[in-house]
């Protein structure tokens, strides 16, 4: 493949191209309720060409891998419709890598009949669960992407991507009342990530049947802990997107809003990005713009202190690119996004996180979140009344909203026993989702977030 | 597709379901679709890229004794393999709860294909996302502009052991834009997007624009935070979204594996008895519009609630079977296009009698709950003061919460005046519970 597209890339005649290619497989069973819902089985390969004329872009994506040069002299003919200033994109020192995967059990290895009876207990666990389970959705999954890329910059990667997840949710009812639970787990690294969750699966049916008769919490400012989830969910959807260089480059107002060196919240909240973390589903050798990737600091002893880059932003804000251009698949280009996020240990020990807290809320979980730059919204899956300090009744429907500027500087404690979850989920942006990340935290403490709830 | 290899290809497939049979399938479905997109894209107000999608897929789905087994690829000669890939899968797959593919039925005329669209060309969305940009500019020349527009065509062809040989053309554009106003740390996001099969009058990059200024100049001055139980005042662009729980709750394949609160409540009236909502998937040129679903099944145009009386759920194939129902043509039991029928004031009539409201443009964050019991909670991304029946200032950090069946049950007023799809009018729905720093 790669004299291939090293072929392809002498069409170029811009002043900068790249051409990537895939291939994956993937396979998805589920049960939901008594039944198999599905057994699917694809395979797929296409990719990408993009070229650069004068700062403008050409972006043909393919399914055909005939004639892999037609598609980069496409590419640049488009580029050339756009540009009219200069290309500026960072440089990266040239290098050729091949990253096949290592994967402790593979579960190509592994039969359809095995993987089939994993699922099969899990979902015989929920549905014996309780009378009040009502429903199951017990999925597994597993994909093998191979990415090739070469640019004209003298860059070449090859790099295996695996993923295998397990996700299952749990529905309970009691009359119209409706309450759902779900976990997953996922891993880039072995088959067995996903084997012996069966106590995590009696705990995610429990909490539905215990949801039913948990009341609605009341909304209003309160002061809130979150668990090591929803921590994650926090600095990955609050944060996190506002420190994608794509979003700040070209907008002047933005950049000055984040700033390098900006007091962003307490003196001990560091927040990382870090791509090269050893073999994390969000971990790649190098990005989709043959970028190595590393460990970033976006948030260093409550400063400002970096953005996550691709080649053209990482030049437009003389800064050194940070291996975070990424795309979901093949057809997609590569944007800028986060890999494995999290807030760093504080020096709080969990305990005294909750001691002098008279009335709050323990956030657990995340359903979902969602921003839009300063404004944040995120659903924890469940919660806890917190009163005197302890952790009390067990509340459903919590929904966090803010700014993210006034919530950070809002944290008051950060303990000392972060998590980084792989969940089976995954970020989405610009219609490219769900792409695989990790976020995690330390429990952390904030004052005065917006519950969501009614009065 | 010329007419030879549209041939050629039915004929494979044709060859396909006949392999299925051979390695033991009682039938076959197989479904092709090819598209090509192009499309521009402006970033900071200037052209930033362009760029052509071409793609290829197909889905294989068998029925062995009972089961079925899906796989799917864009490697044409891979078929075959797949079709193999299919059989083997379903000695695991899931019960499929039907007999066979059912026969052809008499789809209705719609129009999916327009020529006007399929020419229009790369250099034309470029001047029409460069007219929005220059309107919008004209009213604050520091805010910060994407806008894009794509022409997609694409073809479907779908034939299946039960006799059904479809074959479909379909053309769409999408042109749109998003403003980010930064003051400080005070940001506001404001956009619009259309979209439709035919290059019509819906293609307007003016009004696009105009819309964006509205909110902007609406969002000018930000209002005193407001809690409570109020009127929420939603516009078509929005009412969309709050409608999601709801369709959950009518699909049916949630109804019969217990997951759907409205199960059991057909013919109860579950909304109040100004809405009747319906799915129409026969308007000529409609973005949602379709003749046949994936098993080819004829779509039909339906009533789900009739003055807020549940009427019917929506069922495939499939969970028809499982229900012991009539499939009612809706892929994975959803509505194409559904709408709300309108009332019979103004949208300016509903607004004026507002004595003191909240205005919702956007909402962030619904949809990550668990919505399918109705109880949302979201933080307004966009949104206005209402008092007096005029529009005062934008609202910040608030939040609107609530259970969508108990709000749409209650006092729901729909304006006599709907988007330009004629799909969703203006909502109000009262007593919504706001809540503000």
């Amino acid at each position: 493949m790669k004299n291939r597209l090293l072929e392809a890339l002498k069409k170029n005649s811009a002043d900068y191209a790249e051409i990537r290619v895939e291939t994956e497989e993937n396979t998805h069973l589920a049960y939901r309720g008594q039944e198999v819902e599905s057994a699917v089985s694809s395979t797929f390969s296409g990719g990408m060409a993009r070229a650069c004329v004068k700062g403008g872009w050409g972006m043909v994506a393919f399914d055909s891998l005939d004639n892999l040069g037609e598609h980069v002299e496409e590419a640049c003919r488009c580029a050339a419709l756009v540009g009219k200033e200069k290309t500026d994109l960072a440089e990266v020192e040239p290098h050729e890598e091949e990253h096949p995967a290592m994967l402790a059990r593979d579960p190509r290895g592994i039969g359809l009949d095995e993987k089939l009876r994993l699922i099969q207990r899990y979902n015989k666990i929920i549905l014996g669960a309780h009378p009040s389970v009502e429903s199951s959705m017990v999925s597994y999954g597993d994909s093998f992407r191979t990415v090739y890329f070469a640019s004209t910059r003298g860059h070449y990667c090859m790099e295996e991507r695996p993923r295998i997840y397990c996700a299952f949710q749990v529905t309970a009812r009691n009359g119209s009342l409706v309450q759902r639970t779900h976990d997953s787990v996922a891993s880039a690294v072995t088959y067995d990530a996903v084997v012996g969750l069966e106590e995590k699966v009696r705990q995610t049916a429990d909490r539905a049947v215990a949801l039913l008769k948990a009341p609605k919490v009341n909304g209003g400012p309160k002061t809130v802990v979150l668990d090591h989830r929803l921590g994650g969910v926090f600095v990955h959807e609050a944060f996190g997107h506002l420190s994608e260089a794509d979003f700040l480059y070209e907008n002047p107002k933005l950049r000055n809003l984040m700033v390098l060196g900006r007091e962003m919240g307490p003196a001990t909240l560091n927040v990382v990005d870090d791509g090269s973390l050893d073999r994390r589903i969000g971990t790649l050798w190098c990005d989709d713009e043959g970028t190595p990737t590393r460990k970033t600091y976006l948030i260093k002893n409550g400063s400002l202190a970096g953005h996550l880059h691709s080649l053209e932003t990482a030049a437009k804000m003389d800064a050194r690119p940070t291996g975070n251009a990424r795309a979901i698949g093949r057809g997609y280009p590569p944007v800028v996004r986060m890999t494995n996020t999290y807030i760093e240990n504080g020096p709080v020990p969990v305990k005294e996180i909750f001691a002098d807290i008279e009335e709050g809320i323990y956030a657990c979980d995340a359903f979902g979140g969602q921003t839009e730059f300063e404004m944040f919204t995120f659903s924890a899956g469940y919660g806890y009344r917190i009163e005197q300090g302890e952790i009390g009744e067990l509340v459903r429907d919590v929904v966090l909203a803010g700014n993210v500027f006034e919530t950070l500087k809002a944290i008051d404690g950060i303990a000392n026993d972060l998590e980084i979850c792989e969940g089976a989920g995954g970020c989405g942006k610009g219609g490219q989702a769900p792409l695989p990340v990790t976020f995690g935290a330390p429990h952390i403490r904030i004052r005065d977030v917006i519950i969501g709830g009614e009065h | 597709m010329d007419a030879f290899e549209a041939e050629e290809l039915q004929s494979r497939m044709q060859a396909g379901i006949d392999l299925a049979k051979r390695l033991g399938a009682a039938g076959a479905r197989l479904a092709f679709q090819r598209t090509d997109k192009i499309d521009c894209g402006f970033e900071a107000g200037r052209l930033k890229d362009t760029g052509r999608k071409q793609s290829l897929s197909y889905g294989v789905e068998v029925l062995v004794e009972g089961r079925k087994g899906n796989t799917s690829s864009n490697r044409l000669q891979d078929l075959e393999t797949m079709i193999e890939r299919a059989v083997t899968l379903a000695r695991v797959g899931s019960i499929a709860h039907f007999d066979a593919y059912p026969a052809p039925g008499n789809p209705a005329s719609v129009k999916t294909c327009s020529d006007s669209t399929r020419q229009l060309s790369r250099e034309r969305m470029i001047e029409a996302c460069q007219q929005i940009v220059d309107i919008i500019k004209d009213y604050d020349p520091t805010l910060f502009i994407t806008c894009a527009a794509n022409r997609t065509a694409s073809e479907n062809v779908l034939v299946t052991s039960g006799g059904v040989i479809h074959w479909a053309e379909r053309t769409h554009w999408e042109l749109g834009a998003f403003v980010q106003r930064t003051t400080g740390t005070d940001m506001l996001f404001a956009g619009y997007r259309r979209g439709w099969c035919d290059l019509n009058e819906f293609y307007d990059p003016a009004l696009i624009a105009q819309k964006i200024v509205t909110d902007l100049r609406l969002g000018e001055s930000i209002a005193a935070p407001v809690r409570g139980k109020l009127p929420v005042y939603v516009p078509p662009e929005t009412v969309g979204q709050l409608l999601r729980p709801v369709f959950m709750g009518t699909n049916g394949r949630n109804v019969t594996k217990g997951d759907s609160p409205l199960a059991g409540r057909l013919n109860e009236p579950v909304l109040a008895s100004s809405l009747t909502i319906i799915d129409n998937p026969h308007q000529d040129y409609g973005s949602g519009s379709r003749i046949i679903d994936n098993y080819g099944i004829p779509t039909e145009q339906q009533t789900i609630f009739e003055k807020g009386r549940l009427k019917r759920y929506l069922y495939d194939l499939d969970s028809a079977g499982l229900a012991g129902a009539r499939p009612t043509g809706n892929n994975s039991c959803a509505p194409y296009s559904p709408a709300i029928l309108p009332g019979t004031r103004s949208s300016s009539q509903l607004l004026a009698d507002i004595k003191d409201g909240l205005y919702v443009r956007d909402l962030i964050g619904f949809g990550q709950s668990n919505i399918i019991n109705g109880d949302f909670s979201g933080n307004v991304g966009l949104g206005y003061r209402i008092k007096d029946g005029r529009i005062i200032g934008r609202v910040k950090n608030t939040m609107i919460a609530g259970n969508l069946y108990h709000l749409l049950k209650e006092d729901v007023l729909p304006s006599s005046d709907t988007e330009y799809q004629g799909r969703y009018p203006h909502l109000v729905i009262d007593g919504v519970s706001v809540s503000a720093p």
